[in-house]
């Protein structure tokens, strides 16, 4: 134990790095693309509409691993050759937004218009109105899901294994073909993830509480 | 004895004991024999091996076993998984036989009980035609696709050491490295004999192999489970001996790889 | 060059392993319903054991993704006695975790049935059981089926993730042919739009269903 703890230790830290690096990456990548496709469909042509609506389906409606595949084997035909980890985060990337981009809508729609048309009555510009009045009050209702999906995203970073990026998932699966051991490795990478994700849920819901505790009522 | 050792053989004790209860017998081949059929697993994706055309599995394994399986008497089943599940899959009795062809090393025949030889595993590189090597000698810092977590990745590496430097990187299934060999994300792809022989020689304008190979000479076999598979390898090796001595495995080898090579008949020192 | 020809060839194939795509996830969601709705029930019992195990198995099963757990199963079960076939072993484990989600959405769901009715079936006699059977589960099916055939569409999304323990449905499929026919581009997109193509009848098939029921 001791012995496969000093060979695979480091190699095993590294995976988690890779892991940290892309779901941070792809979660805040997520999240601006996210924020940049409804700002599209809220304030730019009409006619944005149906292709926004259909990359959103599109990516909702099919599995993460089908669109890994696609962006990572298919890429190159059409000129995209990205290594794995980077097309492993723009994968996460381009899922997340679809999700953050639909969480940011329901927040947007939540905002009261009274606010919106008081700022443009005494002439705030877009710009100010969107980043001092609706994305303030959005995050408020947005929050908890934003922050769940940022954890569902945690979740998907091992499927990026599956394409070769050395993430946690793939050093644990290179350890037990080198160590025939199969039974333990998988159950510690389960306990691990089980408290990794336990302890951001709990901070999650701390950020969570600080943004929303002056809201007496929130039904 | 560490936690980890004592845990497994808790836990394989455990299941020994469920076995015993339901009545299964350590010994493998009578079980084969009494259910009729043998189970036996590959990954599909290992042309001219295992492969699928047209979602029906083929290949030089898939004839070779169909000969066997024959010589057994029982029916043949066959059960395409990654290669990163067959081993664990095989210990926790998911199936019968390992029907892949496995890279005999010391550390393997510690573990599980392998067939006599049934081709040529010596590890070459293959190259975009056209490419950069014209010995093997000239993979030195360059960048070299291989399956991981088989015996060629560890040939690799220790050929990488020797040269002074391989930027080795590590893919699910030989086919991805070919395909990223294409895109160019990779110089070279580092595999046995007659996997490179075969890719070169079904796509010529696009691939091409660094001669010679440039791991030690090494063969691959077929696996059972150590101990309750043993009977059933010695099946399997009677069988194998027989397709050989009447011209079976001749005409297999040139279907599948193009021309014939002599194998062992004794098992090789590994 | 983007080849149709490739998709059309292979178009049956893919279709054909659909099925299993389609058994996984399906077969998942009745199990994760089965014992999502046990669950909700211990998550609401009185008893403090039962609302803390409810509350580990949820944690755990949403806490750890999806492909470790089918790997889990695969290497595990067996080990403790249970040899499943694989088929068998990923739609109790597809099922296991839906459970966790679905129990949620079923307690969210009772949430929003006044308690007036449960007192009011104690009230006359009604056992328990009888309580929980035929006044607030049904109500809670009802209430939370837009929030079920959202998991059903992500169970048949996750159901990709069984290629890992040898089950050749769509992904696996796709994998197969991408590489015998050096075509992954043409043949992921078709894989994708067959997922689309199921996920969008059973949205619309949960919307007229909804529209039945709200009658």
């Amino acid at each position: 134990m001791m012995e496969t703890l000093h060979r695979y230790g480091p190699d095993l830290l590294t995976g988690f790095g890779f892991t940290l690096l892309s779901w941070a990456l792809g979660t805040v990548l997520g999240l601006a693309l996210g924020f940049v496709i409804e700002i599209a469909r809220r304030f730019g042509p009409r006619a944005l509409g149906y292709p926004i609506r259909a990359y959103v389906e599109f990516i909702r409606g099919t599995p993460f691993l089908v669109q890994l595949f696609v962006l990572y084997y298919g890429g190159p035909l059409i000129g995209l050759r990205l290594d794995a980890l980077p097309a492993g985060i723009l994968g996460l990337t381009i899922y997340g937004s679809a999700y953050f981009t639909e969480i940011l809508r329901a927040g947007f729609d939540a905002v009261p218009l009274g606010q919106i048309e008081a700022a443009r009555a005494i002439g705030f510009r877009n710009t100010t109105i969107v980043m001092r009045i609706m994305v303030p009050v959005m995050m408020v209702s947005a929050l908890p899901a934003l922050v769940n999906f940022a954890i569902i995203l945690t979740k998907e970073t091992v499927i990026l294994s599956m394409i070769t990026v050395p993430e946690i998932m793939f050093q644990t699966q290179t350890m037990m073909s080198e160590t025939f051991a199969f039974v333990t490795p998988i159950l510690i990478l389960a306990l691990f993830f089980w408290g990794f994700i336990e302890t951001i849920s709990r901070f999650g819901r701390r950020l969570e509480r600080r943004f929303t505790h002056y809201l007496i009522d929130r039904t | 004895m560490t936690f980890s050792t004592t845990l497994k053989s808790a836990l394989f004790g455990l299941g020994a004991l469920a076995m015993t209860a339901s009545g299964a017998m350590a010994d493998d081949l009578a079980d084969i024999k009494s259910a009729g059929k043998i189970v036996a697993a590959t990954e599909m994706h290992y042309a001219p091996f295992d492969m699928l055309e047209n979602g029906e599995y083929v290949g030089f394994d898939r004839d070779l076993f169909d000969e066997i399986a024959k010589e057994l008497g029982v029916t043949p089943v066959y059960q395409d998984l990654p290669w990163t599940s067959i081993l664990p899959g095989l210990e926790v009795k998911k199936f019968d036989f390992v029907l892949a062809p496995v890279t005999m090393t010391a550390e393997r025949a510690d573990r599980y009980s392998f067939t006599l030889p049934i081709a040529d595993a010596t590890v070459a590189f293959v190259q975009r035609k056209g490419g950069k090597l014209s010995t093997p000698e000239d993979a030195k810092g360059m960048t070299v696709g291989v399956q991981k977590g088989t015996a060629q990745e560890k040939q690799l590496e220790a050929y990488g050491e020797k040269i002074g430097g391989i930027n080795v990187k590590g893919y699910g299934t030989t086919d991805e490295a070919y395909a990223d060999l294409m895109t160019g994300r990779l110089d070279a792809v580092a595999g046995s004999a007659p996997l490179l022989n075969f890719l070169a020689k079904t796509r010529p304008d696009d691939f091409a192999v660094v001669n010679p190979p440039f791991g030690t000479p090494t063969y691959f076999g077929f696996v059972a489970r150590k101990g309750e598979g043993d009977t059933l390898v010695a099946a399997v090796n009677d069988a194998l001996k027989k397709i050989e001595a009447d011209g079976r495995m001749t005409a297999m080898q040139e279907k599948w790889f193009g021309a014939a090579t002599e194998l062992p008949m004794t098992m090789p020192q590994i | 060059m983007f080849s149709f020809q490739t998709i059309i060839d292979n178009f049956p194939v893919l279709l054909g392993a659909a099925r299993y795509t389609l058994l996984i996830s399906v077969l998942g969601c009745i199990e994760g319903l089965i014992l999502g709705a046990l669950i909700c029930a211990a998550a609401l019992s009185p008893k403090l054991w039962l609302r803390r195990c409810a509350a580990l198995y949820v944690s755990f099963f949403r806490g750890v993704p999806l492909l470790i757990q089918l790997l889990a199963a695969y290497y595990l079960l067996p080990v403790i006695g249970i040899n499943v076939p694989a088929l068998v072993a990923a739609v109790l484990t597809v099922g296991l975790c839906a459970a966790a989600y679905l129990a949620e959405v079923l307690r969210g769901s009772l949430n929003a049935i006044p308690k007036g009715q449960a007192e009011a079936a104690a009230a006359i006699g009604m056992a328990p059981r009888d309580v929980w059977v035929r006044i607030l589960l049904p109500q809670a099916l009802k209430i939370g089926l837009p929030a079920i055939v959202n998991e059903l569409i992500l169970l048949v999304k996750a159901s990709s993730l069984v290629t890992v323990v040898g089950i050749v449905e769509i992904t696996r499929m796709s994998q197969s042919i991408a590489a015998a026919t050096y075509r992954p581009l043409e043949i992921y997109l078709a894989a994708a739009f067959i997922y689309l193509a199921i996920n969008l009848v059973i949205a619309q098939a949960g919307r007229i269903l909804e529209r039945r029921l709200t009658v």
